[in-house]
């Protein structure tokens, strides 16, 4: 059932995908205008190239759960931030402001 | 090429097991993890601490980005992706019984983390040649601060790598044991996630 899991094919096509979305955030960074959208995009792409690279590269997708929750955790938590500190950045501004 | 399952020990501990060796278990050993953990989370409050300061000096982390060399940010990622993937094949080709082959995988592995520090320090004379320097603003401290704390990480981490090459060329990692190898390598991906945040953080979102 597990067989053909590991296979050195799933490492190849994770690189050309990390290598492809990489080269559409350059392209991003030199040509659009920034925006929402743009961010919810960014934001899309670094959690998918985290799980990426934690599933293939890293090989958690079948290791120990409580090490895969916190990997994941991590890959689904600081991109939705980046997103709503984007957001909200006006709050966020005076909640951390010193009186 | 196909790794079959009954090709796997248990996690490189030298038991033979019908399974995955990294089905429900921990990578590499405990160790490394609690490593990999703390490194995150002092990477995570870079990012808090980013946040913050983009929401107090909006205008600064708007125009910083723009100023930054994108190349060279794009070519540190690939860099470091290309790397990764060089670290999981030498793991995949030790699992084979190859551990000449994996001594190859990890020498490119490390030629891309050398890499990676050359176009680094590139960068950073480029910066001083347009007048970015770590004082310059709140976003170029923030930028420095996190890309140089990350710099030495891929120091370090090539030097694990160096230290795996090592042990294969003494066959002290070998087809049933190389725990190690699969903690050096977890840690090597750690550092690449960590890139993989920080860039479009520096380089691309404004």
């Amino acid at each position: 059932m597990i067989k053909n899991i590991f296979t050195l094919n799933a490492l190849d096509i994770s690189w050309v995908l990390l290598m492809i979305i990489t080269s559409a955030n350059a392209f991003v960074a030199e040509t659009a205008e920034p925006s929402l959208a743009i961010t919810a995009i960014i934001c899309c792409s670094i959690a998918y190239k985290g799980r990426r690279i934690m599933d293939y590269f890293m090989e958690l997708n079948h290791a120990n759960e409580t090490i895969q929750f916190f990997m994941r955790s991590y890959f689904h938590v600081f991109p939705a931030l980046i997103f709503l500190s984007d957001l909200f950045s006006e709050e966020l501004a005076s909640l951390t402001t010193l009186s | 090429m196909t790794i079959t399952a009954t090709d796997f020990n248990l996690n490189g501990s030298g038991s033979v097991t019908k399974e995955p060796e990294t089905l429900n278990k921990i990578p590499g050993n405990r160790a490394i993890w609690v490593g990999i953990f703390a490194e995150l989370t002092e990477f995570a409050l870079f990012f808090l601490v980013y946040f913050i300061a983009k929401a107090h000096y909006p205008e600064q982390f708007n125009q910083g980005p723009q100023q930054l060399n994108t190349l060279a940010g794009t070519l540190n990622t690939f860099a470091l992706i290309t790397s990764s993937y060089f670290v999981a094949k030498a793991l995949a080709s030790i699992r084979m019984d190859d551990p000449e082959q994996s001594i190859k995988w990890l020498w490119r592995a490390v030629i891309c983390g050398c890499l990676y520090l050359v176009i680094k320090v590139w960068e950073y004379h480029w910066n001083v040649d347009q007048g970015i320097e770590t004082n310059t603003n709140k976003f170029y401290t923030m930028y420095y601060y996190m890309t140089f704390n990350h710099l030495l990480h891929v120091g370090w981490a090539s030097g694990s790598l160096l230290w795996a090459i090592h042990q294969l060329k003494v066959g002290r990692y070998t087809k049933q044991n190389h725990i190690g190898l699969t903690a050096i390598a977890c840690y090597w991906h750690m550092v690449d996630l960590a890139w993989v945040i920080i860039f479009p953080l520096l380089y691309v979102l404004r």
